[in-house]
C-alpha cells in the first residue's frame, strides 16, 4: 500500500512536468505580458459590461470571451512571482491586477449569469485546472481566485443529478489539482474551509464533498479522486476543525465504508479454481477479476485514510467499517449456506487481512472476528469449525488461520488457544512448574523423531528402480518436465519446497547442478530467503538425507521462533503458567454445546453409524437453513454515480426464487432435482440402485446444505451401479454418509467406509470424465432453469481439476487427428464428447477388470481396513468414552451431535476448539489430501513457533504429563504413526510408492520455485483462476483445443501417458495398491486411499522433523526485550 | 568433505551473525566488556560434530540404528547451546563465557573478582565439556594461568570442580552452576582436600604469606592479560589495551542503553536485535490490545483522541 509514496512525487512533479511544454511562448518580459493581458481584459470587459442587462448573449460574444480568457489565463499561469523572498513571494503584476479587479470572478459570474452550457463549463474547468496546475504562484491563497473557482465548482454540481458525466473527468482532475495545491499550501485548506459556509450551502467543504462520490470509481478517475481525498485527509490531519467537519458534516466515512459493502456484494460468489491445491487468493488470482480489483482498491484506500487521517476521521471510519461493512455484510457472507459461498467469503477475508497494513484497521477486523456474534457464535468459532470440513473449505479456512496466526496478535491467541490453557487444568498439578521448563537435552525432539514410522526411514532405492521409473509423477501431476498449459502451477505454498531438500535422498543420484539452484531455504513464503551460496546445502549433495533436511528445518524453526517472539515482545503477559495467574484467569468457555455449523459433524463421522451420521447432517443442514433464513441482516447497497444507497434487504426479497434460487424454500428444489435424477436414470444404461440409497439421497436433498452435491451423487449412483460414490470431489463436503452396499460389513468396517470417502477427492480421470459428462447431460436435460443453475455451479469448481484430466483423455483418444480449423470452438459438440468418454470409460474398466483377479483385489481390500481398526484400538480412552456418551444423544434423528459430549462437566479440561479441530484433522492425516496435510502441518508449525511457555509446553514438551482426558500432540501423532505403519505393512510395494511420492514432491517443490512471477507462462496468468462468469464444460475443453500448439502439447503429453502403460493416471501411479473390490471404480477408490496414505506418510515424516527442530530451537531461544514504546 | 562442509557452515553462520549484530569484529575487540545477551551469542560451530563424534554425519545414517543416530550430533550441540542460553539468562556477575569456534565442547571464559582476597583479579579460563554431555562427567575448568588457590592445581591450573559435582546429573546440574562455583571459590575459601596443599598450609598457618602469595598471583594473572589467547581460536577471549577508536563507541552505547533500560539482560539495544528476516516484507508486530493483568481481548483502553 504505497499510497503516500505514490502521492509524493505527484505534488511538485506534476507541476514541473506540465509547465515544461507550454512555457515556450512566455519568455517575454513581465511588462509585455502585463500589457498583453491588459489588452485582452479590456476587450473582454467590453463584452462583459455593456450587455449585462441583455438576456443571454450572442454566440460570437461567447467565442470572443473564450478566446481572450484562454490567453489571459495562460499569461497568468506562466507569470512568475515578482521577487520577494521565497517564504512570501510578491505577486506578479498580472496576478496583482487579477486580484485588484477581481477579474476571474467577473468572468465566472458572467458565464453563470448567461447560463452555463456544458461546453463552456467544460472549457472553464479545463482552464482552471491548467491555471492551478501550472501556475508558478500560489494562486489559491487569493480569494479572487478561490472564490470564482468555488462558484464554478458549485455550478458544476446539480444537487439532484450530480455531476454531468461529460464533466466528470475534468472536474476530478481539477479537484485533484486543487488538492495537490492544498497539500503544498496548508493555508489553502483553511481558506477553502472558511469561505465555505457563505457560498456553498449544506456542505461547506465543497471540494471534499465533490470528490466523495468518486471514491469507489474504477480506473484512473477513481484513482485521481482517491489520491485527492487522501491529500485532503493528510492535510487535515492536524486541523481539528476540518477533521470535525469531515466527520460530522460530510458523508465521507459512511460512503467509504458502505461503499465497500456495495463493492463486496458484487464480488463473485464463488471462486472458480483449477487445481485441487488452490486455497488462497494470490495477487495474480485477483488481478484479473475487476470487481475484486475495485474492492481491493477501495480497501487499500481505507487503509491509507486510516493511516493519514485525523484521529477523529479515523475513528469514525473504523466505526463505519465495523458497523457498516463487517457486521452487516461480511458477517452474513461468512455464514452463507452454500459451501461455495463460504469458500469465497473465507478466501476474501483472508485476502483482506493479508492486505491491511494499518494496525487500527487490523484491530477493527480482528475485533469483528473475535467478538462479533453472528447467530450466537463468534465469527472465530464459525471459522474454526470449518477446518474440519472435508473439502476446499477446509483448505481455505486453514489458510485463513495461517494468516491470523501470522499476525502474532495477543488478543487472537488468547481467544483461540491461550485462554483454554491459562487455568493450567490440562496439566497434572505436580507438573505445573514444568510448564516453563525448556527441553535442554532434546528429549522432546527425540520423541518426535522417534515417531517417524520405520517404513518411512529412507533407504537407498534398489538400483533397478532408479531407471525404470520415469518421471511419472511429474508428468501426471505437474512437475517441471510436464510444464504445459494443462497443468496449473502448484498453489500450495512453498511448504512443498521442503522437499526440494530431499532431492539427494532416496539414493537418487542427482546432477550436481540441481543443488546449486537458488532455492529459497525457507519453505514459508513470506519469510523465505534465498539459500546463501555457502549454505551446507550446496556442499552436502551426497550427505545423508536426515541431516540435510534437518539442518534446514532447524534454520526454519529458528527463524520462525525468532520472528514470532520478536513480534510477541509487547504482549501484556508471558503466559508462562504464572502470569497471568491460573487462578485469576476467567474460566474459558466450555466446549460448545451445539454448533450450527455442519462441519463439526465430520469429527464424529468416523464413529457414528450411518443413521446417526445422516441425522447429524440433516440436523446441521437444518441449522444452516434456518441461519440462512436469518440472513436478513444483509443490506442492499447500490452505488450510483453520486449516491450510495443502503437498503436493508428484506427477508421477502431474499426469498424470491428468481433472485436467489438457492435460498428458496427447499421443497421445490427437491422436486426439481428428483426430476433430474429420473431423467438421468432413464438415460443411463443400468440403474438398479438400492432404493435406500436413493431415498436417502432425496431426503438429503431437501435438507442438505449443499444439495448440489447430492444431485451429483444421486446421478452418479444411478449411472454406475457399483455404488462407489463420487461425492468427494474437492469442493464437496464429502461427509455425507455413503452406503457402500458391499462395504457394509458391520460396525468394525465403519471407519473404512469413512476412509474411503476422502480418497475419492482425487478422482481418476475416467470416472470423472463420466461424471463431467453426466453433469453436462443433466444440464442439457434438465428443464428447470433453477436447477440448471444450481447444478452447474458445483460441477464447475469440483470438476475443474478433473477437467484437465478429461482434456488429456480426450486428446489421448485422438492425438493423431489434426485439429483442423473447423473443429474449433463451435465445431465440437459436447454430445460427441460424451459418447467418446463413455466408450473410453467402458474400455478402461474392462481392461482393469481383466488385468486383476477380483479375488486378489477383494482380499486386499479386506486387509486394508486393518489400520483403522488398530487406530480405534489405540485411541485414547477418553475418546472412546466420548463415543459411548455421544451415541444415545445423536441417535435421535434430527438431533445434532455437538463436537463434545453434552453431558461433559465443565470442570473437564478443555484445550479449546482450535486445538481440538487441529488435532482431529491431524488424526485423520491418512485420509486428508496432500494439500490439506501441507496446510495443516503448516498451521501447526506456526502455532508451535509461539514462545509462550503455556503453548510451547502443551504442543512440544514430550515430558509433560497431561490430565488423562487431554490429548497431546504426541499422542495424536503416535496414532497416525501406527496407522501409517499398519498401512505400510499391508502394502508390500509401500517403499516404492513412498519413493515416488517423495520424488514427486521434490519435483513439485522445484516447480514452485522456478515458477517465479516472471516465469509464469502468460496463459496461466491472464487465465485468471477466478471468473465471475462460469464457462461451460465445453468452453473449458475448447479453450485448450482452441490453440493448436497447446492442443498438440497436451496431446503429446497424453500420448506419453498411453505409452507409459495406458492406464488411468492415478491407478497407474500406485499399480500395486490400486485394487479393491470387484469393480474398477472401487479400485480407484482404493487407489485414492493409497495415494493419500502414501503422501501422508511423506508429509508426516517431514512434519515430525519440523516439530523436533522447533522443540530444539525453543530451548535455545532468548526472549526479545519489549519495545517499550521507543519505536514508532 | 566433512571438513569442507563444516568450515563453510561456520562461514555462513558467522556472516549471518555479523549482519544480525552489526559487526562482530567490534565485539571481539572490546575486551573489557565481553558479551551481553544474545547479541553476542556466537554461533556454535558445526564442526563440533565431526570433531567430537567418531561417526561423521554421512556415515551415521548408514549405521544400523537407523535415522536416529544421525540426529545425535544435533542433540549434543543443542544441549550445549541450551546450556549457554541458560548461562546468559542467569546473568552471573563478573563471569563471561564464549563457546569456541572450533568446538562446542570448549568454552572460553573470564572471571572478574570484585572484592575479597582476590580483588581485581581477572582470571581467564577454559571450560572443557565431556563429549557425552550431559551423561558424562562434570565439565572441567582450567585457568590459563594457575591461580594460587587451594582448589586450583598449581601446575595445570585445573579447578577442582568434582568436589561440587560429584556426579553430574542431567536436568539438575548445569554449566552455569559450574561457572558460579568457579566464582564462589574466590570469595569463600575451602581448604578441604586441596589440590594445592601448599596454599592450604599457608592459609592455615601463615595467612599473611598466603595473602601476599594471592596478591602476587593476581598480579601475575593480570600481567598476562594482554597475552595472545592460549588456544588459537577466533572466538577465544582476547584483551587489548584501551583504544578509544575501537572501544569508546561500544562503551557509550552500552552505558547509554543501560541507563535507559535497567534490565542488564536486555542491554542489547533492541534495534540491533531484529529477527533474522526482519527486513523481508511487512512484519506486523507487537499486536496486543490486552490490558496487562486482564485476559480479555481488546481490554486495553484506546489511546484518547488528541483534541
Amino acid at each position: 500500500m504505497s499510497w503516500l509514496s505514490r502521492l509524493n512525487p505527484r505534488g511538485p512533479g506534476t507541476r514541473t512536468g506540465r509547465h515544461a511544454a507550454p512555457s515556450s511562448p512566455c519568455t517575454a518580459d513581465p511588462e509585455t505580458c502585463l500589457m498583453v493581458f491588459e489588452n485582452h481584459w479590456r476587450q473582454v470587459s467590453g463584452v462583459l459590461k455593456p450587455r449585462e442587462s441583455s438576456v443571454g448573449g450572442y454566440a460570437d460574444d461567447l467565442t470572443a470571451v473564450r478566446n481572450h480568457t484562454d490567453q489571459m489565463l495562460c499569461l497568468l499561469a506562466e507569470e512568475s512571482p515578482a521577487g520577494g523572498d521565497i517564504e512570501s513571494p510578491a505577486m506578479g503584476p498580472i496576478l496583482e491586477m487579477v486580484v485588484a479587479e477581481n477579474i476571474l470572478d467577473e468572468l465566472v459570474q458572467w458565464h453563470l449569469r448567461r447560463g452555463l452550457d456544458p461546453d463552456s463549463q467544460l472549457e472553464l474547468l479545463k482552464l482552471f485546472e491548467m491555471l492551478i496546475g501550472q501556475s508558478h504562484q500560489p494562486l489559491l491563497l487569493h480569494s479572487a481566485v478561490l472564490q470564482p473557482l468555488l462558484s464554478l465548482l458549485g455550478a458544476c454540481v446539480d444537487p439532484q443529478l450530480g455531476c454531468p458525466a461529460a464533466l466528470e473527468s475534468s472536474l476530478v482532475l481539477l479537484l485533484n489539482q486543487v488538492c495537490v495545491c492544498m497539500a503544498k499550501e496548508t493555508a489553502v485548506l483553511e481558506l477553502i474551509f472558511r469561505c465555505g459556509p457563505v457560498q456553498q450551502g449544506p456542505t461547506n467543504l465543497l471540494i471534499f464533498s465533490l470528490l466523495v462520490p468518486f471514491i469507489h470509481r474504477d480506473g484512473s478517475l477513481g484513482q485521481q479522486a482517491r489520491d485527492a481525498l487522501l491529500l485532503v485527509m493528510a492535510t487535515s490531519a492536524s486541523s481539528h476543525a476540518v477533521a470535525r467537519h469531515i466527520a460530522e458534516n460530510s458523508y465521507f466515512c459512511p460512503v467509504l465504508a458502505t461503499g465497500l459493502s456495495g463493492l463486496y456484494s458484487s464480488l463473485p460468489r464463488k471462486i472458480e479454481v483449477r487445481g485441487d491445491d488452490w486455497h488462497t487468493l494470490r495477487r495474480e488470482d485477483w488481478m484479473g477479476v475487476s470487481s475484486l480489483v475495485l474492492f481491493m482498491n477501495s480497501l487499500e484506500f481505507c487503509n491509507a485514510v486510516v493511516q493519514v487521517a485525523h484521529p477523529l476521521v479515523r475513528c469514525q471510519l473504523l466505526d463505519y467499517l465495523h458497523n457498516g461493512f463487517l457486521v452487516p455484510v461480511m458477517g452474513p457472507a461468512l455464514h452463507k449456506s452454500s459451501v461455495d459461498e463460504m469458500i469465497a467469503s473465507t478466501a476474501y477475508l483472508d485476502l483482506f487481512l493479508r492486505s491491511i497494513t494499518e494496525t487500527s484497521l487490523l484491530k477493527t477486523f480482528l475485533r469483528f472476528i473475535l467478538l462479533h456474534r453472528h447467530d450466537n457464535d463468534t465469527i472465530l468459532d464459525t471459522l474454526l469449525t470449518r477446518i474440519s470440513s472435508n473439502s476446499r473449505l477446509c483448505m481455505v479456512s486453514l489458510s485463513l488461520f495461517k494468516t491470523l496466526l501470522s499476525l502474532n496478535c495477543e488478543d487472537l491467541m488468547l481467544q483461540l488457544v491461550l485462554r483454554y490453557l491459562l487455568p493450567c487444568t490440562h496439566v497434572m498439578l505436580s507438573q505445573r512448574r514444568a510448564v516453563r521448563e525448556t527441553d535442554l537435552y532434546g528429549k522432546s525432539a527425540d520423541k518426535f523423531l522417534s515417531l517417524i514410522p520405520e517404513c518411512c526411514r529412507i533407504t537407498a532405492a534398489p538400483s533397478s528402480e532408479r531407471d525404470d521409473e520415469p518421471a511419472f509423477w511429474g508428468k501426471v501431476l505437474g512437475s517441471p518436465t510436464s510444464e504445459s498449459p494443462v497443468h496449473p502451477r502448484p498453489n500450495t505454498p512453498s511448504r512443498l519446497a521442503l522437499f526440494i531438500r530431499q532431492q539427494s535422498s532416496g539414493g537418487q543420484a542427482n546432477p550436481p547442478s540441481s543443488g546449486s539452484e537458488n532455492a529459497p531455504s525457507s519453505p514459508r513464503g513470506s519469510i523465505s530467503s534465498p539459500l546463501s551460496p555457502d549454505s551446507p546445502m550446496h556442499q552436502l549433495q551426497d550427505a545423508s538425507e536426515g541431516e540435510t533436511g534437518y539442518l534446514e528445518y532447524l534454520r526454519d524453526a529458528r527463524k520462525g521462533i525468532e520472528l514470532c517472539s520478536w513480534a510477541c515482545r509487547d504482549w501484556s503477559a508471558p503466559y508462562d503458567g504464572e502470569n497471568p495467574s491460573p487462578n485469576s484467569a476467567l474460566p474459558p468457555p466450555p466446549p460448545p454445546m451445539s454448533n450450527p455449523s455442519l462441519s463439526m459433524v465430520q469429527e464424529h463421522f468416523s464413529i457414528m453409524d450411518p443413521a446417526q451420521q445422516r441425522a447429524a447432517v440433516v440436523a446441521a443442514a437444518r441449522a444452516e437453513w434456518s441461519s440462512s433464513d436469518r440472513d436478513s441482516g444483509e443490506w442492499d447497497v447500490t452505488i450510483s454515480k453520486n449516491c450510495i444507497s443502503l437498503t436493508p434487504r428484506s427477508k421477502k426479497r431474499s426469498l424470491l426464487p428468481s433472485s436467489i434460487p438457492l435460498q428458496s424454500s427447499s421443497a421445490p428444489v427437491s422436486t426439481e432435482i428428483t426430476g433430474a435424477v429420473e431423467t438421468v436414470s432413464q438415460h443411463s444404461h443400468s440403474a438398479p440402485h438400492p432404493p435406500l440409497y436413493n431415498g436417502m439421497g432425496q431426503v438429503e436433498l431437501t435438507d442438505s446444505v449443499d444439495e448440489r452435491m447430492e444431485v451429483k451423487k444421486v446421478k452418479r449412483d444411478s449411472d454406475v451401479n457399483n455404488s462407489v460414490v463420487e461425492s468427494g470431489m474437492n469442493g464437496s463436503m464429502g461427509m455425507c454418509p455413503v452406503d457402500y452396499n458391499d462395504f457394509h460389513v458391520g460396525s468394525a468396517m465403519k471407519s473404512s467406509q469413512v476412509q474411503v470417502m476422502p480418497h475419492l477427492q482425487h478422482q481418476t480421470s475416467v470416472p470423472s470424465s463420466t461424471h463431467e459428462c453426466l453433469q453436462s447431460e443433466s444440464q442439457r436435460l434438465s428443464p428447470v432453469p433453477a436447477l440448471t443453475e444450481t447444478s452447474t455451479v458445483p460441477h464447475e469448481s469440483r470438476g475443474l481439476e478433473s477437467v484437465e484430466r478429461l482434456i488429456e483423455e480426450l486428446l489421448e483418444r485422438a492425438p493423431s487427428e489434426p485439429l483442423s480449423g473447423d473443429s474449433k470452438y463451435q465445431g465440437i459438440s459436447i454430445e460427441a464428447f460424451h459418447q467418446e468418454l463413455r466408450e473410453l470409460e467402458e474400455r478402461v474398466r474392462e481392461r482393469r477388470v481383466l488385468s486383476r483377479s477380483s479375488e486378489e483385489s477383494s482380499r486386499e481390500f479386506h486387509t486394508a481396513p486393518a489400520p483403522s481398526l488398530t487406530d480405534e484400538d489405540c485411541l485414547p480412552v477418553e475418546t472412546e468414552q466420548r463415543f459411548s456418551e455421544t451415541k444415545p444423544d445423536s441417535s435421535a434423528p434430527g438431533v445434532f451431535s455437538p463436537a463434545r459430549p453434552l453431558g461433559q462437566p465443565l470442570a473437564q479440561p478443555y484445550t479449546g476448539p482450535f486445538i481440538t479441530v487441529l488435532f482431529n484433522k491431524l488424526e485423520s492425516m491418512m485420509q486428508n489430501s496432500l494439500y490439506v496435510n501441507i496446510l495443516l502441518t503448516g498451521v501447526v508449525f506456526q502455532l508451535a513457533c509461539y514462545p509462550q511457555p503455556l503453548l510451547r509446553s502443551f504442543l512440544l514438551n514430550a515430558n509433560m504429563v497431561f490430565q488423562p482426558s487431554v490429548k497431546s500432540l504426541i499422542q495424536v501423532l503416535g496414532s497416525v504413526k501406527n496407522r501409517i505403519e499398519a498401512f505400510a505393512a499391508a502394502h508390500e510395494d509401500f517403499p516404492a510408492m513412498l519413493r515416488k511420492a517423495r520424488r514427486f514432491l521434490v519435483a513439485r517443490g522445484k516447480l514452485d520455485w522456478s515458477d517465479s512471477p516472471m516465469g509464469v507462462p502468460n496463459l496461466r496468468r491472464s487465465d485468471s483462476l477466478i471468473k465471475s462468469r462460469k464457462p461451460s464444460l465445453g468452453d473449458l475443453i475448447l479453450r485448450h483445443t482452441n490453440s493448436p500448439t497447446r492442443a498438440r502439447h497436451a496431446a503429446q503429453l497424453a500420448l506419453a501417458h498411453v505409452r507409459d502403460g495406458g492406464q488411468s493416471l492415478h491407478s497407474a501411479l500406485f499399480r500395486g495398491g490400486a485394487a479393491s473390490g470387484a469393480s474398477g471404480l472401487e479400485k480407484q477408490a482404493e487407489a485414492l486411499r493409497v495415494k493419500n496414505a502414501v503422501y501422508c506418510a511423506v508429509i508426516f515424516s517431514e512434519f515430525l522433523k519440523e516439530l523436533a527442530a522447533l522443540a530444539q530451537e525453543h530451548a535455545v531461544a532468548l526472549p526479545f526485550p519489549p519495545s517499550q514504546g521507543t519505536e514508532e | 568433505m566433512n571438513t569442507f562442509w563444516s568450515m563453510s557452515t561456520n562461514a555462513g553462520r558467522k556472516r549471518s551473525d555479523g549482519e544480525e549484530q552489526g559487526g562482530p569484529g567490534e565485539q571481539r575487540s572490546s575486551p573489557t566488556h565481553p558479551p551481553f545477551g544474545k547479541k553476542q551469542l556466537p554461533s556454535i560451530p558445526k564442526n563440533a560434530v565431526p570433531i567430537t563424534k567418531a561417526a561423521s554425519p554421512a556415515s551415521s545414517t548408514e549405521s544400523a540404528n537407523g535415522t536416529h543416530a544421525s540426529y545425535g550430533p544435533f542433540y549434543l550441540e543443542y544441549s550445549l547451546l541450551a546450556e549457554f542460553t541458560l548461562v546468559i539468562k542467569q546473568r552471573l556477575p563478573g563471569i563471561y563465557v564464549q563457546p569456541s569456534y572450533r568446538s562446542t565442547l570448549m568454552w572460553f571464559g573470564v572471571i572478574f573478582i570484585r572484592h575479597g582476597l582476590y580483588q581485581d583479579g581477572v582470571f581467564k579460563f577454559t571450560v572443557y565439556i565431556p563429549d557425552n554431555f550431559p551423561d558424562g562427567d562434570c565439565p572441567r575448568v582450567i585457568f590459563d594461568t594457575p591461580v594460587f588457590h587451594p582448589l586450583v592445581d598449581s601446575v595445570s591450573g585445573e579447578l577442582d570442580v568434582r568436589r561440587a559435582f560429584t556426579k553430574w546429573r542431567r536436568n539438575h546440574n548445569h554449566i552455569w552452576q559450574v561457572l558460579m562455583y568457579a566464582r564462589t571459590i574466590f570469595y569463600k575459601i575451602n581448604t578441604m582436600d586441596p589440590l594445592n596443599p601448599e596454599a592450604v598450609v599457608l592459609y592455615d598457618k601463615d595467612f599473611q604469606l598466603f595473602k601476599s602469595k594471592v596478591v602476587d598471583s593476581v598480579k601475575l594473572c593480570n600481567s598476562h592479560l594482554f597475552d595472545q589467547p592460549k588456544i588459537d581460536d577466533p572466538f577465544a577471549i582476547s584483551f587489548s589495551p584501551w583504544n578509544p577508536a575501537v572501544h569508546e563507541e561500544a562503551k557509550d552505547k552500552m552505558f547509554a542503553y543501560k541507563r535507559l533500560h535497567s534490565d542488564p539482560l536486555l542491554t542489547t539495544p533492541h534495534n540491533q536485535r531484529w529477527p533474522e528476516d526482519y527486513n523481508k516484507g511487512p512484519l506486523v508486530s507487537g499486536l496486543s490490545w490486552v490490558k496487562p493483568g486482564s485476559t480479555q481481548p481488546f481490554s486495553k483502553e484506546d489511546i484518547p483522541l488528541q483534541t
